[in-house]
């Protein structure tokens, strides 16, 4: 049975196992370059997030998926939700602006909190960091759709099943021809 | 005894594509071999390149961006993703309106006529149909083509293997007809 899993792809001549390898690494890169569109358009390393935390509810619950925006000729403004980076922390956070201090040249500083937290996230924050600055933001939140990124969140979870899928749609691909 | 015994193919005669893949094989074998002809590569080699410099482009981009994160890499990945969306247009017109399904372009020599035979096959959906469009291309830059339409049943047996004999005959009376009909003229 194996065996004639593979019989396609031995069939095939040079040129054509060389196209199969191309057209796989083509889905692949067009599934890239429509993120690092996103990218460009949006102005955010990461336009499309997903919430991992229950921490801004009743706003966002686990499992929501974001759309983030970052002009950078658009000010901050408190009550806004935005994603951002700490040091030394690998995953992103989305907390609403809470304070914030803007100087007249344009420099922000800002505390942020989530809505279902009982403290501010100063606690989160890099030690002996107080402020978050422009330079920490990912984007700011311009959508969502409701718990839309569980998918991913098992995905994460359970990276066994994550890889075992992967590989197979990569090998059904490579393999399969047209 | 590597030509004794041609290598029996036998794949999955429900599914389409495989169907319609294994006869277009067999029909480039009845070019290259039976016919003596020289397979030209040109077509396909298009449409490789094509494929490969949209793959660079992405991987070109994916590189540039690790490298310099991104505020910093904006300009290269605009140029790059711009670039990659028009590669996969003038792809997609290359299959539709230069390659249209042409998968063996045989050139011929005999004697100081040099021909160019060119196939292509489609078939339709849920149909079991297949199409075969032969192409000639005398020296002078006339054409002459032929169009064969039977079912797959006719060049695959029960057991999903391709009759090759068929295949051949099928094949060198087309190329007999195109060819006698250019000396009647």
């Amino acid at each position: 049975m194996l065996d004639s899993l593979f019989d396609d792809v031995k069939r095939m001549n040079k040129r054509q196992f060389i196209y199969q390898v191309l057209s796989f690494g083509m889905i692949v890169s067009s599934a890239l370059m429509i993120w690092k569109g996103l990218m460009v358009v949006t102005g955010s390393e990461s336009p499309i997030v997903v919430v991992l935390s229950g921490s801004m509810e009743p706003a966002f619950h686990r499992g929501d998926l974001l759309f983030l925006t970052n002009y950078p000729d658009e000010p901050v403004r408190v009550g806004e939700i935005v994603v951002f980076k700490v040091e030394g922390r690998d995953i992103p956070i989305v907390h609403r602006v809470l304070k914030l201090h803007e100087k007249n040249n344009g420099t922000v500083k800002f505390l942020t909190k989530g809505d279902n937290n009982s403290v501010d996230d100063r606690g989160l924050y890099a030690q002996g960091q107080l402020w978050l600055t422009k330079k920490d933001v990912v984007g700011r939140t311009r959508g969502f759709l409701p718990y839309v990124g569980m998918v991913t969140i098992y995905m994460n979870e359970y990276p066994k099943f994550k890889f075992a899928v992967l590989a197979c749609l990569a090998i059904y691909v490579l393999v399969h021809r047209e | 005894m590597v030509n004794e015994t041609p290598e029996v193919v036998k794949i999955n005669k429900w599914d389409g594509a495989a169907a319609k893949n294994a006869i277009d094989d067999a029909i480039r074998e009845v070019f290259t071999g039976e016919l003596k002809c020289k397979e030209s590569f040109a077509l396909i080699d298009g449409r490789l390149f094509l494929c490969a410099l949209a793959v660079g482009v992405a991987l070109y981009a994916l590189l540039w961006d690790y490298l310099y994160p991104f505020p910093q890499s904006k300009l290269v990945l605009i140029i790059c993703v711009s670039s990659y969306f028009i590669l996969m247009s003038i792809l997609t017109l290359y299959t539709t309106f230069k390659e249209k399904g042409i998968f063996v372009v045989a050139k011929e020599k005999t004697g100081n006529n040099s021909r160019v035979w060119e196939a292509s096959s489609y078939v339709k959906k849920h149909d079991d149909k297949y199409s075969l469009v032969l192409v000639m291309r005398d020296a002078n830059g006339k054409t002459r083509e032929a169009t064969v339409n039977k079912s797959f049943a006719n060049y695959i047996d029960n057991n999903g293997t391709v009759v090759q004999s068929v295949i051949v005959n099928e094949i060198t009376k087309l190329y007999n007809s195109l060819s006698s009909e250019k000396k009647e003229k």
